[in-house]
């Protein structure tokens, strides 16, 4: 994901908002990973994410008159696509599993100091992998959101569409479930 | 941050999840399209303000949709106020001494040729074809028809045309408002025309391609 200064971000959204499809286009290419990727682990399907991405993105960019001067521009746009990704997850009502990258080094090895660190290791991310889907739909989004994305929890409250209070209590209930299923 | 979630991040870094697609190059169409038809309905704005300067009877209803061609603009509106038919085009004139080439149906002279509303009305048995030299942008000329007229886009040979096939208001700068019958009109070269023939579209086509 491309970061660039706030101050550059408002000049580029001012001038979308003024019509300007090249400026658009550069919020699209630094936003589009993040886009993409939300849209995918909410609506876990390939073709079902591009889609929500795409018409996340275009309905942003019609929707830039509502988009109050100032504020960060990825959560709004996040909220956008994860909509979109919603729709489509209740409509296809199919699930691809998420899987590791092979060939992942184990970084921490034996040296895992904790039962809790020993998820650091190879057999132990399967097994919290395959704990956070067993997760039900609303835990496992919020766990996507925080963690496997890495959204902040204002980005995350935008995503779901919940208060950041509900973030904040809906996070802790998962992480408490995952830790039962570890334990 | 607890071991737990330094893990979840952990695990997020190495999903397999698949390549991220280039959405900016997927969607510049759609937003070029967008663009467009921003610039189409400014475009159709500024022909529907000009349009207000006709004395059209208010009792006509809400506009609910509108075509505009260069000089002409067909409204689509709720209810389509009674008009009488016009039978006066007022006197005949010598068609040479219009300021243009007057274009004529299979290349025949009319029966007459009249100058009124801004353009030339040429009569001819069961036909009546209106020519007029039109800047961009004016309406000099406005067809009003009822919310479910037949009214559409046609192209008449590669010049773009509306086609009204039903009974409709036609409205002419100083003019009094009339009642038309099945109307064609199309823009070819400097020229905006329209011909009101009791024909279905196809014969109004051909005729309209006879022109020259």
């Amino acid at each position: 994901v491309v970061s660039r200064p706030l101050a550059e971000e408002h000049l580029l959204v001012e001038r979308a908002r003024r019509g300007e499809a090249r400026a658009f286009e550069e919020l699209v290419v630094a936003h589009q990973e993040i886009a993409f990727r939300t849209a995918y682990l909410i609506a876990r399907d390939v073709t079902d994410a591009e889609e929500a991405a795409q018409d996340g993105f275009v309905k942003a960019y019609r929707a830039l008159g509502r988009f109050r001067t100032g504020s960060p521009f990825r959560p709004w746009l996040l909220a956008i696509v994860a909509n979109e990704a919603r729709n489509r997850r209740r409509s296809a009502g199919r699930r691809t599993a998420l899987v590791l990258r092979a060939g992942v080094e184990d970084r921490f090895g034996d040296a895992a100091p904790s039962p809790e660190a020993a998820l650091l290791a190879g057999e132990g991310r399967a097994r919290l992998l395959a704990a956070v889907e067993a997760l039900r739909d609303d835990d496992r989004d919020v766990i996507a959101c925080r963690y496997l994305l890495e959204l902040s929890e204002e980005e995350t409250a935008a995503a779901l569409d919940l208060p950041r209070g509900t973030v904040k209590s809906r996070t802790h209930r998962a992480l408490e479930k995952l830790k039962e299923a570890l334990a | 941050v607890t071991e737990l979630e330094r893990a979840l991040v952990l695990l997020g870094r190495e999903l397999e999840l698949p390549a991220t697609p280039d959405v900016a190059a997927a969607i510049r169409p759609r937003l070029a399209r967008r663009r467009r038809r921003r610039w189409i309905a400014a475009v159709a704005l500024a022909a529907a303000a000009v349009a207000l300067a006709f004395a059209v009877p208010s009792s006509r209803g809400a506009l609910l949709r509108f075509f505009h061609l260069r000089g002409a603009t067909v409204e689509l509106v709720g209810t389509l106020p009674a008009l009488p038919a016009r039978v006066d085009l007022g006197r005949p004139v010598d068609p040479d001494a219009a300021p243009f080439r007057l274009l004529l149906l299979d290349g025949r002279a009319p029966d007459a040729v009249y100058a009124a509303d801004g353009g030339y009305w040429l009569r001819y048995p069961g036909a009546l074809l209106f020519e007029l030299r039109a800047a961009a942008g004016g309406t000099m000329l406005k067809k009003v028809a009822g919310a479910d007229a037949p009214v559409r886009w046609v192209t008449v040979g590669d010049d773009p045309g509306v086609w009204i096939g039903t009974r409709h208001g036609l409205y002419l700068p100083g003019g009094a408002a009339r009642s038309a019958g099945r109307t064609l009109l199309w823009q070819h070269g400097a020229l905006t025309l329209r011909l009101e023939a009791d024909v279905p579209l196809d014969d109004a086509i051909r005729l309209a391609l006879s022109l020259r």
